[in-house]
């Protein structure tokens, strides 16, 4: 049972009980949800089953602009319909004025970052490996996999591009990723993305790609190229997703305190647990 | 008075594709009395053991992983997308049951010419409606979504009930 001294996040009136909560988190997991249950399970439950919510930092709210405008290019390349910077420019303005449903925390310089974050598209466009007129064969399309027949729930997911027989994923960063360790700190979500394009289409990925967009003072793109997902790591990933169902079903959101415990948004709620 | 020794060994191992095998040997001696136990547990234990590691190490059937399940299911049927229905072959869609009444009641809805749906099919991924695979269906049913209005540019899988989520 968890327990809040006090509860400085006010939660949406809540129209579930717990156990229905529980209970509709056990029928699916997602890349995210499941990444955020190892990493923490008090934080998985203050997000999922509390329903609590925090402003959107300014790097989500960046990284987000930044997958809308890449996400519109993207569909422009495979309609056969490119955009012109001005056109992606506009984009990125709709998305970076889209704050009203998610408020975001500005605690640095929102014209500073929106600067950022174009400089990041500018040289993703600049210097993306995919050729303007290269088609792709899907674009954030949302995709789920059945997995009763190893006793675990449904996958449900996005994949953000793929690209000749690739799964692509973006992201922004403030240091550049480490190759070597990449394909460890990213296994959830790469099994994730291998298991739902393989259901998805019935074909084997050739490998899956990380496109990092590096906030640097002079930006740059980083190219994370992996392999296709192996068994071994198939069998660990359903290893956690086992142990997903059987924390949900145990109720156990017991915190993990550590270095990663600095830059949590829930810090202060975590401490007042009992 | 006669003691029944009793000891069971099992073994569990993981194999490839996430299955794994067990074999268990279990057996009952009888000794003449409590003092040799220990002596006896020692010797059952290591033959109980080296007869199940030498079983053990048949593995057996493996499926292969790139396909079992995917394309023909144990009895022997053809794929139904885990919705758990088979269609006559004159009406075979590739996608989910889910997705199939998605697509059919956007048309519906929207008065669409199932040709123009046809089209941008073909168009997109250059195949049929029917052709398309759950992830080109999915594509598809965003691009119908916007077609008439109903997107919004985000992922919303709405053909099915679970909650979306970003992978």
């Amino acid at each position: 049972m968890i327990a809040l001294a006090e509860a400085p996040t006010a939660p949406a009136p809540r129209t579930r009980s717990e156990n229905q909560i529980i209970s509709e988190l056990r029928e699916t997991v997602s890349a995210s949800r499941l990444s955020l249950f190892l990493q923490c399970r008090l934080k998985f439950w203050f997000r999922y089953v509390a329903g609590l919510k925090k402003p959107k930092t300014p790097a989500l709210h960046l990284g987000g602009s930044v997958h809308q405008v890449l996400r519109a290019w993207n569909m422009a390349r495979w309609k056969g319909t490119p955009m012109s910077l001005k056109d992606l420019y506009d984009v990125y303005q709709a998305a970076w004025g889209d704050q009203e449903e998610e408020p975001v925390s500005w605690d640095e310089d929102e014209d500073d970052q929106k600067k950022v974050g174009w400089r990041l598209l500018e040289t993703y466009f600049r210097e993306s490996s995919i050729a303007a007129y290269a088609r792709p064969e899907a674009v954030e399309v949302a995709v789920d996999a059945d997995l009763s027949r190893h006793g675990l729930p449904a996958l449900i997911g996005v994949i953000d591009l793929v690209h000749q027989n690739r799964i692509i994923d973006f992201k922004t960063s403030s240091q550049t990723p480490n190759p070597g360790k990449v394909a460890h700190t990213n296994e959830v979500q790469t099994c994730s993305y291998a298991l739902l394009y393989r259901e998805a289409t019935g074909k084997r990925e050739s490998g899956i790609e990380f496109h990092s967009l590096v906030k640097l003072k002079n930006p740059k793109v980083v190219i994370t190229a992996l392999e296709p997902m192996s068994e071994q790591q198939q069998t660990r990933f359903f290893h956690l997703i086992e142990a997903y169902v059987a924390g949900l079903d145990r109720r156990d959101f017991v915190p993990s305190p550590g270095l990663q415990c600095v830059a949590c948004e829930w810090f202060n709620e975590c401490r007042n647990w009992r | 008075m006669a003691v029944i020794l009793q000891m069971t060994y099992q073994k569990k191992l993981g194999l490839p594709n996430f299955s794994s095998h067990a074999c268990s040997v279990s057996v009952s001696v009888e000794i003449p009395d409590v003092s040799v136990a220990a002596q006896e547990s020692s010797k059952l234990y290591s033959l109980l053991q080296a007869a199940v590691d030498n079983e053990i190490q048949q593995v057996g059937y493996l499926p292969d992983a790139t396909s079992y399940g995917m394309h023909q299911n144990g009895n022997g049927h053809p794929p139904n997308n885990g919705n758990g229905q088979n269609r006559s072959s004159n009406d075979q869609w590739k996608c989910t049951e889910g997705q199939r009444g998605f697509i059919l009641r956007i048309v519906a809805d929207n008065q669409l010419d199932k040709n123009t749906v046809e089209d941008m099919a073909q168009q997109l991924f250059g195949i049929g409606v029917k052709e398309c695979d759950k992830m080109q269906a999915s594509q598809l049913i965003e691009e119908l979504l916007e077609k008439t209005g109903k997107g919004n540019g985000r992922r919303r899988p709405q053909w099915r009930s679970r909650e979306p989520a970003r992978a």
